[in-house]
């Protein structure tokens, strides 16, 4: 029994090792194809329009709701001390190093993610893939390619956005509902990004961390989404199968390495 | 040149061998049904010797002349073997029509053509080369030589009819759009399909037999030397499966390209085919024209005819 036991445990260690060296060379391959003709220009502009600006209204949705959720929650705890002035410090702290990230990471990972995961499973199962090869492509530097250098330029991007839209948001309810002035408000964000210093001189430490980490975020979800559509099999059940692991795994990923950049940085910046 | 609407002798003697194996069922049936203690016969198809090689050439063709396409000893198995110790030779202009029973292995054959998989054992020659041992940008190169009919035309959801068979010229070729459009249409018209009423629709707005067209189109579109097809009538009415048959022969017919077509269609296969290799049990069990098909007294065979 508990051989049995072993032997299984055994075999699933082998194929997490295994799932993780395909992802590596999935990725290696991917960003090796960025740097060798033929460059699939049009393709990359057609990922970014549909990756970014296709998720602009959801990650604005959110920023915005998220800003203005964290500035109430806020108000309580401030009160207490009478420190409610420092509300836009606390807002533009959790939307650029934490909050802004993630939550535009999630949101992508489950609008872009199942996306790529499904069109590039349905292409596996109808044959198209296969038609790709046969006629002289290969199917990572036509589909895989375009997708990387899309999320890893338009994750950062929406996180930006996202970010801003949350400061506003967190301005809206300080003003209206806690009191405080749109120029206090205005002076705690500034304060925010500038105690964590500069690197060379003009780059806020904040905004390295926050746009480092949709960085990794992006190329997390475009390795993710088309390795499962890649390895889509059994018809179109496996193509939901491959949508819904996408978003799981992506999303985990997320969570757990942004816990790990945190620490890198704030070992490495030494930041508050 | 025999008439396509017309049947052939092989098809007569087709026909004939359907009937006698239908009355044979029949009898079988009517035998067990009267419990009358007569053995069923074993369905197990006929082993090949070790080694054996499916090659067959027309008189005309050269005797030291080299075949186009050859396996030498083919095996390859993934969980379970798929296929043992398969040798075939296809020389120039001439169709090979694989068939066999579903899951015996004969999609795999074109994938190792086409180099999409490589065999544990034996050699896989394109032109007298051996595509196993090639990179995979090498592989690449020796695939643009060749046109892939899918099964289910695989064309591309996201692209038109017109950048579907523009893709392969886009892809390699340095054509200009005004020659690219020339070529698209040339080879859309040459597939029975209006290049105006077709090239601007999506794959989702053509109809079953339409989609193979585009695909075969799309395969012609690089002038290639072979044509590789799978099931290219399964899913297709009567009617629509008569008129891609009738359109592959006239590829064969009109451009001379070297042809393998997979199919479980044994009147399309006896229609098209040059030669005829049947796969079963991850051999290759049969070899030869329709005609000598029709003629052959293996019972597996003779079962395979009448079963369809």
């Amino acid at each position: 029994m508990a051989t049995l036991l072993f032997e299984r445990l055994n075999t699933q260690a082998k194929l997490a090792v295994f799932a993780v060296q395909e992802r590596a060379v999935l990725a290696w391959n991917a960003i090796r194809f960025m740097f060798v003709r033929p460059f699939y220009a049009a393709d990359v502009m057609e990922q970014m329009d549909s990756i970014g600006v296709g998720s602009l209204f959801i990650v604005v949705l959110t920023g915005f709701f998220t800003g203005m959720v964290l500035a109430l929650q806020s108000k309580a705890s401030l009160a207490q001390f009478g420190e409610t002035a420092i509300i836009g410090r606390l807002v533009t702290a959790s939307m650029i190093r934490e909050l802004g990230p993630v939550l535009a990471g999630l949101m992508v990972a489950g609008r872009v993610g199942s996306g790529i995961a499904a069109e590039i499973g349905s292409m596996r199962v109808t044959e198209q893939i296969d038609a790709l090869n046969t006629l002289g492509t290969d199917p990572i530097k036509k589909l895989v390619t375009p997708r990387l250098i899309a999320l890893l330029v338009m994750m950062p991007v929406l996180t930006i956005v996202n970010d801003a839209v949350g400061v506003i948001g967190g301005n809206l309810i300080s003003t209206v509902f806690v009191r405080v002035p749109s120029s206090v408000y205005w002076r705690g964000v500034w304060d925010q990004i500038a105690i964590d210093g500069f690197t060379w001189r003009y780059l806020p430490n904040d905004f390295i961390q926050g746009l480092a980490k949709p960085f990794v975020f992006g190329g997390i979800i475009a390795i993710t989404a088309c390795y499962h559509g890649l390895n889509t099999t059994g018809g179109t059940e496996g193509v939901g199968q491959s949508t819904t692991r996408t978003v799981v795994v992506a999303s985990v990923s997320i969570l757990v390495v942004d816990y790990f950049m945190t620490q890198l940085f704030i070992g490495a910046l030494n930041l508050q | 040149m025999k008439d396509d609407d017309e049947p052939s002798a092989a098809e007569q003697a087709f026909a004939g061998r359907v009937r006698r194996a239908i009355r044979d069922e029949l009898a079988a049936d009517k035998a067990l049904m009267l419990k009358t203690p007569t053995a069923p016969a074993p369905r197990v198809p006929r082993q090949t010797p070790t080694g054996m090689t499916c090659s067959v050439r027309r008189s005309s063709t050269p005797v030291n002349a080299s075949p186009v396409i050859a396996l030498e000893r083919v095996s390859l198995a993934f969980e379970q073997p798929v296929l043992e110790d398969v040798s075939l030779e296809i020389y120039s202009g001439e169709t090979m029509v694989i068939v066999g029973e579903s899951g015996t292995g004969k999609s795999t054959i074109l994938k190792l053509i086409l180099r999409l998989l490589t065999p544990d054992t034996g050699r896989v020659l394109i032109k007298g080369r051996d595509i196993v041992t090639l990179s995979f940008d090498e592989a690449m190169l020796v695939r643009q030589q060749m046109g892939m009919v899918f099964q289910g035309a695989a064309l591309f959801d996201s692209m038109s009819v017109f950048e579907n068979v523009a893709y392969p010229l886009r892809e390699h070729t340095s054509m200009t759009d005004d020659e690219i459009e020339a070529r698209v249409r040339q080879k859309l018209e040459y597939v029975d399909l209006h290049p105006d009423h077709v090239m601007n629709l999506l794959p989702s707005e053509l109809s079953g037999g339409m989609k193979k067209r585009v695909g075969i189109a799309r395969g012609l579109a690089n002038n290639p030397e072979i044509m590789l097809y799978d099931e290219p009538t399964s899913g297709l009415d009567p009617l629509t499966t008569g008129t891609i048959t009738r359109l592959i022969m006239k590829l064969q017919r009109e451009l001379g390209v070297t042809s393998v077509v997979v199919s479980h269609d044994i009147r399309s296969a006896n229609r098209m085919g040059s030669y005829i290799a049947v796969v079963a049990e991850e051999r290759i069990v049969f070899c030869g024209t329709p005609e000598e098909m029709a003629a052959s007294e293996d019972r597996y065979i003779q079962d395979f005819l009448g079963g369809l």
